[in-house]
C-alpha cells in the first residue's frame, strides 16, 4: 500500500504541517513541516521537501532540506539535492548527487586508531 | 604515472606529499597532500588530514579530507572526519561520521 502526493497536485496542493503514517509514501509534490513515517519514504525527482524527516527507509531523487533520521537506510540518488544532517545506520550517496550537511552512521572504531 | 605503495607492514608518522598516485596498505599518521589520487586499501589505516585530487577509501581513515575532484567511500570502509569535495560517493556498507561539504557550482 503506497500513498502518493502527486506532481499533478504540485501547484494545487502544498502540504504545510506535520505528516505521519504507517504505510509507504511517495512524494512527487511539495511538503513543508515534519514527516514521521513508519515505513519507506520516497521523494521523487519532482518532489521538494522542506521538513525534518523520520522514517525507516528514505530514498531521495528530488530535493530535500531538513534533518533526516532513518532507522534503516538513506539513499541519495544521482538527481538528488539534499541539505541537512543525516542520522542512519546505512547511508548511500551516488555520484552526481549534491549533499551538504553532516552524516552520522554510528561508526565503531577500534581504540588503537 | 608511477605508483607508490606503502605496504601493510609499514608505519609512517609524519608528512607525505607528492605529485603521483599513492596506495596505502599500512599505517600513516600525520598529513598527506597529493596532487593525484590516494587509495586507502582495506588493510590501510590513516590518521591524518588529507589533501588530494581523488581519494578512494576501503580501509580506515580518521581526519579531515579535502579533494579537488572526488571522494569515494567504498563498502566496509570506516571514516571519521569532515569531507570537502565537489563529488562524494558513499557505497552501501560504508561507515561514515562527519560533515560533508560539496562545493556546488551554479
Amino acid at each position: 500500500m503506497t500513498a502518493a502526493i502527486n506532481e499533478d497536485n504540485l501547484f494545487a496542493i502544498i502540504i504545510k504541517g506535520s505528516l505521519s503514517g504507517g504505510g509507504n509514501l511517495v512524494i512527487e509534490g511539495r511538503v513543508e513541516g515534519q514527516i514521521a513515517l513508519k515505513n519507506h519514504l520516497t521523494i521523487e525527482t519532482t518532489g521538494k521537501v522542506e521538513a525534518d524527516i523520520r522514517a525507516e527507509e528514505l530514498t531521495i531523487n528530488g530535493e530535500a532540506s531538513g534533518n533526516i533520521d532513518a532507522s534503516s537506510r538513506v539513499a541519495i540518488n544521482t538527481s538528488a539535492k539534499v541539505a541537512g544532517d543525516i542520522k542512519a545506520p546505512r547511508v548511500v550517496i551516488e555520484d552526481g548527487a549534491v549533499f551538504n550537511g553532516s552524516i552520522e552512521m554510528e561508526v565503531k572504531l577500534p581504540d588503537d586508531i | 604515472m608511477a605508483n607508490t605503495v606503502i605496504g601493510s607492514s609499514l608505519i609512517i608518522d609524519g608528512e607525505i606529499s607528492g605529485d603521483e598516485d599513492l596506495v596505502i596498505q599500512g599505517t600513516v599518521k600525520g598529513k598527506i597532500s597529493l596532487k593525484e589520487s590516494l587509495f586507502v586499501e582495506s588493510s590501510g589505516v590513516v590518521e591524518a588530514d588529507i589533501e588530494t585530487q581523488n581519494v578512494e577509501i576501503a580501509g580506515r581513515v580518521t581526519g579531515n579530507i579535502a579533494a579537488t575532484d572526488k571522494v569515494e567511500l567504498k563498502s566496509d570502509c570506516r571514516v571519521v572526519g569532515d569531507i570537502k569535495a565537489p563529488r562524494i560517493l558513499i557505497a552501501d556498507g560504508a561507515s561514515f561520521k562527519g560533515n560533508v561539504d560539496m562545493d556546488v557550482k551554479g
